[in-house]
């Protein structure tokens, strides 16, 4: 409930500043503000399980905040905010978050063990195919290198179990993949160091 | 800074094999500045109609319109190859995923990387002359890494397909942009990574997306300004077909022939997103004044249940009018295809023996399922399909929830990876994958703009990889010869005049095959994957042989950034 009760808060706030036009970049600015209750005024995120977004591509972000306006993910909390977006402001956060840089979040590199069960997931399901290679993403495709452990091992659990449903594809592949190697997945990505895109 | 352009006698810290090689690698490196500066010249449709005959120039992505890959210079040959060694190396700005197809014009050399980003060369020396960096939109959707596999060239221009789904021309002579296009909308799936082929003043470009529920097409566009001139559809608004149930082959596919009468009178033709990438260039006939071309795989690739029909013109080998982009003939080799065993590999114009044994003018296509289908070029149809290149197994087993395995996995056989041609030998030179895979199937709606598989292709862990460098006799279908490597192999192949076949390996190596019988006659190792077609080109009076080696993102070799240049001396 209390989630739910911020979300309606900042949807207001987000609603009446979005619309004006005028003034963009400082608007911008006002609605990080808002964003940093949660995903953090300096790009680390209060909590564990929320994402880092500071940093990460704009296309990844534009379709994030897409899908929770369209209800394709679902998120107590994102999906009433993003109600309030029309695609010009969707881009222009996503930007604005995208040229933030990446947060180091101090997690320690996986042990030699988990990295090596983690690249055999990888030669199975390929998930460098789209997430680039060493996970840090391009596009659309999210960068993962680096991004919180527990969120990272969350989101896997929810594609596997259907909870986030905006990627069937990632569904498929979660499924195909077991627990063990998603959890280890987690700890070798989360360990990973940033690097700049192309 | 991390290009450099290295005149290398030596220098090179791979090179292996031969003695003359290991002496050059002890010698100096010479200055760059020490070559002539050089100009970009007009790219005539006379110089691109004659390609093949050309002994200096490599003026198209598979070498001249036939697509046969098949070199007219016989300078380095069988007797002299294993002297040759590296001219130069340039190192590109993109360690990245590298499968493009070098183009030559008159010492200019002109190379694409990953994320649509192309440079010129100096072809003799390396020494970069231009660069364009593509501006990428925040919207790409891809599938198989952010791949680019090269540029084609016309008069005074060259054209460019991007990530982003745009058709760029850059000045041949200053890489500055001319003109722009859209070709798709990249937030609907749709995405480039083909070279186009530019063909009496028209650039054709088909479309990535066949794993994102797009709807595929070839388009062409005028070279002189990016004016759409016509559109096909890969997909046509009536896919049903006619209810095939078994394979090009004779095999039976499993087909549920009811159940899909049953869903499509329930959801009416699926044809708006069935899919249809077009993922190579076409050939074209100059004499009929028709393009062929094969069509990739229905959307979603493996859940059948979604997409009642034969999905036309999916898995196809597909021909049109050239002036007017109409449809002439098709032949489909799977139809409902769902296991992604589509067809991908460019196809080549060769002249072949018909049943009775007469010459007839044919087409080959080598498919995912490890076949060379030899077709005549009249009517689409198929003549023969040449012996399996990899194990088959299992085939056509459904994909369950559960996971079934079948061979080929879903890389093929021979992915989009051009093949050569010897035609003296009557020879076709492949190369091919061997991954044991599962094939599991789930069913959910299009999730708009993302990948959409309605399953997984799973690779078995423990169960080994291979590869092989495959030569066919498009006259009888029989495997002339063939050698197997210990990875699989993705790039493409060069067939030359001097009896020789050029390919590359997901461990670096680069190596020259005796065109009659696969004898190994010359090996290097690059330090990263080799998976992309090797071009070649002479300039002052010496040819070279060239290839990029930066890795491959579906096999996950092993990255790099290098366009490396080989001659003898």
């Amino acid at each position: 409930m209390r989630r739910r009760s911020i979300a309606i808060t900042l949807a207001a706030v987000l609603g009446t500043i979005l619309p004006t036009g005028g003034g963009q970049a400082q608007a911008l600015e006002e609605k990080a503000q808002l964003c940093a209750a949660c995903h953090g005024k300096s790009g680390i995120p209060l909590q564990k399980a929320f994402p880092v977004i500071w940093g990460q591509y704009q296309g990844y972000l534009y379709l994030q905040l897409r899908d929770y306006k369209s209800g394709a993910r679902k998120n107590d909390i994102m999906s009433p905010l993003a109600q309030t977006l029309e695609r010009d402001d969707m881009m222009a956060l996503a930007l604005y978050f995208s040229q933030k840089r990446w947060p180091d979040l101090q997690q320690p590199g996986a042990p030699a063990d988990v990295a090596k069960r983690a690249l055999q997931a990888n030669t199975s399901v390929g998930c460098t195919g789209c997430h680039q290679s060493e996970y840090q993403g391009e596009g659309t495709q999210p960068r993962l290198a680096g991004q919180s452990q527990e969120y990272l091992q969350q989101t896997m659990m929810d594609f596997r179990n259907r909870t986030r449903g905006n990627n069937p594809g990632m569904t498929d592949l979660m499924l195909a993949t077991s627990v063990e190697d998603l959890e280890a997945l987690a700890q070798y990505m989360a360990g990973l160091q940033y690097r700049a895109g192309q | 800074m991390t290009r450099s352009a290295l005149i290398i006698a030596g220098a090179i810290a791979f090179a292996v094999s031969s003695t003359s090689v290991a002496q050059e690698v002890k010698q100096e490196a010479r200055p760059a500045t020490t070559k002539p500066s050089i100009t970009p010249s007009n790219v005539t449709q006379e110089m691109l109609s004659r390609a093949a005959g050309d002994s200096s120039n490599f003026l198209h992505t598979n070498g001249d319109y036939t697509q046969r890959r098949y070199y007219p210079n016989a300078q380095i040959n069988t007797a002299n190859v294993r002297r040759l060694h590296p001219a130069w190396m340039f190192q590109t700005d993109v360690r990245e995923s590298l499968e493009t197809s070098p183009i030559v014009v008159n010492g200019v050399m002109y190379v694409t990387t990953s994320f649509s980003q192309v440079y010129a060369l100096n072809a003799q020396t390396g020494e970069q002359l231009w660069y364009y960096k593509h501006p990428l939109g925040p919207i790409t959707t891809y599938c198989c890494g952010p791949n680019n596999r090269g540029v084609a060239v016309f008069e005074d221009k060259i054209y460019l397909a991007t990530l982003d789904a745009k058709l760029v021309a850059l000045d041949a002579k200053t890489g500055n942009k001319v003109w722009q296009s859209d070709i798709a909308d990249p937030e609907l799936g749709y995405s480039e990574t083909m070279a186009p082929t530019v063909v009496k003043g028209k650039v054709l470009i088909g479309t990535n997306g066949g794993e994102y529920g797009i709807r595929g097409f070839v388009k062409a566009y005028d070279a002189k300004d990016g004016k759409l001139l016509w559109t096909f559809n890969t997909i046509p608004e009536s896919s049903v077909g006619v209810w095939a149930e078994k394979d090009a082959t004779g095999r039976d596919m499993h087909r549920n022939i009811q159940a899909e009468k049953d869903e499509l009178a329930k959801i009416g033709d699926p044809y708006k997103t069935l899919g249809g990438g077009v993922w190579q260039n076409p050939a074209v006939d100059l004499a009929t004044n028709r393009i062929f071309f094969v069509v990739g795989n229905p959307s979603p690739d493996l859940d059948g249940s979604l997409r009642p029909g034969d999905n036309l013109y999916t898995d196809s080998l597909v021909s049109l009018d050239l002036d007017t982009g109409q449809y002439v003939c098709h032949f489909q080799y799977i139809a409902h295809d769902v296991w992604d065993l589509d067809a991908v590999s460019p196809p080549v114009l060769v002249d072949v023996r018909d049943k009775s044994g007469r010459l007839i003018s044919g087409i080959l296509h080598a498919g995912k399922t490890g076949h060379v289908y030899v077709h005549d070029r009249k009517d689409c149809s198929l003549i023969r399909f040449s012996d399996a290149m990899v194990p088959q197994e299992n085939m056509w087993t459904l994909p369950t929830p559960e996971g079934a395995r079948m061979l080929p996995g879903a890389n093929g056989g021979v992915e989009w990876s051009p093949v050569a041609v010897n035609p003296q030998l009557g020879l076709t030179y492949a190369i091919n994958l061997h991954q044991p895979m599962t094939y599991t199937v789930t069913s959910a709606p299009y999730p708009n703009g993302k990948l959409w598989l309605g399953g997984a292709f799973k690779v078995i862990p423990g169960e080994e990889q291979a590869g092989n460098v495959t030569a066919v006799d498009y006259n009888t279908g029989k495997i002339r010869w063939q050698v197997k490597t210990p990875q699989p192999m993705i790039g493409g192949i060069l067939a030359t005049a001097g009896g020789l076949v050029f390919t590359g390996e997901a461990n670096g190596r680069f190596r020259a095959y005796d065109a009659r019988n696969g004898n190994v006659l010359w090996t290097f190792n690059a330090g990263a994957g080799v998976n992309a077609p090797p071009s070649s080109y002479a300039v002052g009076g010496k040819q070279y042989i060239v290839v990029g080696a930066g890795g491959n993102v579906q096999i996950d070799s092993k990255r790099g950034n290098a366009i490396i240049a080989f001659t003898l001396d």
